[in-house]
């Protein structure tokens, strides 16, 4: 089935570059701030354990996931549970990826309004995003993931560079004293960061369609080793350039952080290409869930093209993202107090559950 | 559309060929029909019959010269030449035809061999000092042979005509291409005769695996097109897509190469060219040899090549000329006139309108002085710029070359000087307008149209939404780049999706020696294009190398 709906075949370094490119879109923007919250100056230590809890994840949905090298998460469940439960697994799933993505759109159409002055509404900017996304989606993941592979060595390197410029700021004892904290907040700060790292369920999405199924453990490690360390150095020099008060304080930390490099006295005000970054990056997963949205619904209601459900599906993205959350402060506050374990329901639980009734009833290959 | 369409055909063909029954039927009254014909266009044995039927289908054609003559001076056997006035080379006629059969002839046979019976054998095997001949007894064949320059001859008492290649009509001579300019390299491009123009291609490269396969194309105009490529070299489904797309079209008229283009080309709602084409020989041998395939049509020096990926506009045969590292700077010149061709416009209005922050104060300061006295937005002044730059570059194209330096003046004066002075544009308008324009021009044509063309809604989006505007474009216009596939090669290959081996002639130009691979995606059927390790050792260090090792090869 897998194969009439999307015949894309891409690589495992492809896979990475995207689900990257999926973890940093948001997480740089909004999260630093709620981690710090919690954990002061030890929030990167949050976001170390953050990170290898989603590389547990990552192994978790891989093993699930290479059970049934053919078939996607939407698929799946039927055979674990049988047709009707797993056909409503799949559904929950829907829901999830369509949240989620209103959420994405959302933070970004709100991140897009600040960057601005003076700021066209906030629907501008979510419909800009829908379009572009529509229009993507409808070439079908190889395209995108082609896409990416342009924008992320552009992006992940205007994050870098822009990071090193600015680091000329930076002062190593605004993280002293280590692990000050107690470790409970450490914990909660680290559930955050994880919820998104946990996005790295999507893979079970595109296992099938990889060159070699079998690398996707790799990949799936990597894609989280890779955004948890980058994520980490972008939180230790955030809180070595303004402290742990200030960033408490921000809406996006990361987005100021670029505002007070300044290059031989020319090239200052380095917010902008930042946002630029962020913008391809952001579009990148919306992109992805969008894909997912579709591809889940044709799967579960066993279409044979999901072309015809661009422009429905994106009509509920763009209401979703309008309605879901009525202001930016009712956003973060989801993020920081409901996302997680919204997010985590769906990133481990349900997979876990899945794995091990697959183990019990002895379902699917055993690849990995 | 064109998608939609074939494979409708396809079915249609398929249907006409394996269904029984009612298509059966009219499959046979058509061939019935072309039965029929066949038999008509047979060519008699009465000569003057021949000769009227020729001359009804060549009726009101002025240039066509029927010549009647003698063999041998014999009353009995009676000739006709018929070629078309200016096609073919009369002197060759009257020397190598005429004069043959009329006077030499009887001096080298014997009288008693002069038979109206036998004339047909000696005008074939004795007569005729025509270097190519063919033999035909169709009616058809001798009009089209008419039509296309040869010269034919109809023998009274036989139906068959002698089919004498002797095409020589005026012609462009070979010159200097004017469209790919190199200081460095082959000056010679191709002509509107697709004979020389493979003779041309067949000097550069002396291979008999260089295959030209002909096809015509065209229902009048009949159009004589060669696919040309190198077998072992170019991908053989490559080469069978490529004739089956040609033989897919139904055009009643082929006069140039654009036609073909726009009938085979696999996205036609794309601004970017998906085919590449050149005048020079050097460049279309150096692209069979990468493994891509070559569609010259008759009548115009431009060359299709296909597959095309993005990357080849941004190359130039001089590349490959010059000194590498030349090559790989002026790769990175043109790259970078690309991308500001197709965003500096567009990054101007931003800054102007949005982002003022980002300018160091002293130059946001002097911009500012500049705009004041300016009565439009940024916007609308950069937009009124680019439309008077774009009427110049026209006006500069379609013009004769004498008048040609008045626009310039024209343009340089009025629309540059005055307009600042008269306070219409800011200088830095036209500074950022005359930048775009130069940088549109580094690269290689066909592919400047379709910046040109995305400047405008860029500028749009710009003047809307500022950076977030433009990057929105950007990421669009990327996208649909990774969706394009020129013929099954993904346009943006090798950068999406990654091909390592081929970033050597990518921005950088490796040196020949390091370039043993051909590009991977197109010629992955004989990928390997020479030895490697033959990197040029100086003699000191190639004694050296006995002992010590060297660093030859390793790199």
């Amino acid at each position: 089935m897998g194969e009439i709906l999307e015949n894309s075949k891409i690589s495992s370094r492809q896979a990475v570059f995207l689900m990257v490119t999926m973890i940093f879109a948001t997480v740089i923007l909004s999260v630093p701030a709620i981690t710090v919250k919690h954990a002061r100056q030890d929030a990167w230590i949050s976001v170390g354990l953050a990170t290898v809890a989603g590389l547990l994840i990552a192994r978790l949905v891989t093993t699930l996931g290479l059970r049934f090298p053919e078939r996607t998460l939407f698929e799946y469940p039927a055979e674990i549970l049988g047709r009707w439960p797993g056909k409503l697994v799949g559904f929950f799933y829907i829901i999830w990826f369509l949240h989620i993505n209103a959420g994405v759109i959302r933070e970004y159409g709100e991140f897009l309004v600040t960057a601005f002055r003076p700021a066209p509404p906030l629907i501008v900017f979510n419909l800009m995003a829908v379009a572009i996304a529509a229009y993507t989606v409808r070439n079908g993941l190889e395209v995108f993931t082609r896409a990416n592979e342009i924008f992320f060595p552009l992006t992940m390197g205007l994050i870098v560079i822009t990071s090193i410029f600015a680091s000329g700021e930076t002062d190593i004892q605004r993280l002293l004293p280590v692990a000050d904290v107690d470790a409970v907040s450490i914990f909660k700060g680290a559930m955050v960061p994880l919820a998104w790292f946990g996005e790295i369920v999507t893979i079970a999405l595109v296992i099938p369609y990889l060159n070699r199924p079998r690398e996707s453990h790799r990949a799936a490690v990597t894609s989280v080793l890779i955004s948890g360390v980058v994520f980490m150095l972008v939180v230790a020099n955030a809180i070595g350039i303004f402290g742990p008060d200030l960033i408490e304080a921000m809406v996006f930390p990361g987005l100021n952080k670029y505002r007070i490099v300044n290059l031989a006295n020319f090239l200052g005000r380095f917010e902008a290409l930042a946002m630029t970054a962020w913008v391809t990056a952001g579009f990148v997963k919306i992109s992805i869930f969008y894909w997912a949205t579709l591809l889940g619904v044709s799967q579960v209601l066993e279409l044979k093209d999901y072309r015809s459900l661009v422009l429905p599906v994106g009509g509920v993205l763009m209401a979703m993202s309008m309605l879901d959350h009525p202001s930016a402060l009712h956003l973060q506050h989801f993020e920081a107090q409901v996302f997680p374990f919204f997010a985590l329901t769906f990133e481990a639980a349900i997979p876990l559950l899945l794995l091990i009734t697959a183990l019990v009833r002895g379902k699917g290959e055993r690849l990995g | 559309m064109r998608k939609l369409i074939r494979p409708v055909r396809a079915k249609l063909l398929a249907a006409k060929k394996n269904t029984g029954g009612a298509s059966e039927a009219s499959a046979e009254k058509t061939k019935d029909n072309t039965d029929r014909d066949k038999t008509s266009s047979f060519l008699s044995e009465d000569l003057s019959s021949n000769l009227a039927r020729i001359k009804e289908i060549f009726q009101n054609c002025s240039d066509i010269i029927y010549r009647q003559f003698l063999f041998a001076q014999r009353e009995d056997i009676r000739l006709v030449l018929i070629y078309a006035d200016g096609l073919a080379d009369k002197l060759q006629v009257s020397e190598q035809i005429m004069r043959a059969l009329s006077l030499e002839v009887p001096m080298a046979a014997p009288e008693a061999d002069i038979t109206k019976a036998g004339a047909y054998h000696l005008i074939k095997e004795r007569g005729l000092c025509v270097h190519q001949i063919k033999e035909t007894d169709r009616l058809e064949d001798v009009i089209e042979a008419v039509l296309s320059g040869d010269t034919v001859l109809l023998v009274e008492g036989h139906p068959f005509a002698f089919i004498n290649g002797m095409r020589g009509w005026e012609a462009r001579p070979v010159s200097e291409s004017e469209n790919e300019m190199v200081v460095r390299g082959p000056r010679e491009s191709f002509v509107e005769t697709l004979r020389t123009n493979t003779a041309l291609l067949r000097r550069k490269t002396r291979s008999s695996d260089l295959k030209l396969e002909m096809m015509q194309l065209g229902r009048i105009t009949k159009t004589d097109v060669a696919v040309v490529y190198l077998k072992g070299i170019a991908n053989d489904k490559l080469v069978e897509e490529v004739k089956s797309r040609l033989q897919g079209i139904e055009l009643d008229s082929v006069l140039e190469s654009g036609y073909v283009e726009e009938m085979i080309q696999d996205n036609t709602w794309s601004p970017f060219p998906q085919m590449n084409h050149t005048e020079k020989p050097d460049r279309l041998a150096a692209r069979l040899l990468e493994g891509r395939v070559g569609i010259m049509v008759d009548g115009t020096p431009i060359v299709l090549t296909v597959p095309t990926v993005f990357i080849e506009f941004m190359h130039s045969a001089e590349d490959y000329y010059e000194r590498f590292q030349i090559g790989t700077v002026v790769r990175i010149i043109r790259f970078l006139s690309m991308f500001l061709s197709l965003v500096m416009p567009s990054f101007y209005i931003a800054i102007i309108t949005f982002h003022q922050e980002m300018l160091p104060t002293a130059l946001l300061l002097s911009l500012a002085a500049q705009r004041e006295a300016v009565p439009f937005p940024a916007f609308v002044e950069t937009l009124l710029m680019e439309l008077t730059f774009e009427i110049l570059r026209e006006a500069g194209i379609r013009l004769p070359r004498q008048v040609g330096q008045a626009v310039s003046i024209v343009g340089a004066l009025i629309v540059g000087e005055a307009a600042v002075r008269a306070g219409l544009v800011a200088p830095a308008t036209v500074i950022v307008v005359a930048f775009t324009g130069i940088s549109s021009f580094v690269y290689f044509y066909s592919a400047s149209f379709a910046i040109r063309l995305l400047r405008f809604p860029m500028i749009v989006l710009s003047a809307t939404l500022g950076l977030y505007g433009l990057i929105s474009v950007l990421i669009i216009i990327v996208v649909h780049l990774c969706a394009l596939r020129s013929f099954g090669t993904p346009y943006l290959s090798p950068v999406a999706p990654v091909s390592l081996g081929d970033m050597k002639d990518l921005v950088v130009r490796a040196p020949w020696w390091a370039m043993f691979t051909r590009p991977r995606l197109i010629g992955w059927k004989n990928l390997k294009r020479q030895e490697p390790d033959q990197k040029p050792v100086p003699p000191e260090t190639r004694t050296g190398e006995k002992g010590g090792g060297g660093d030859t090869g390793k790199q």
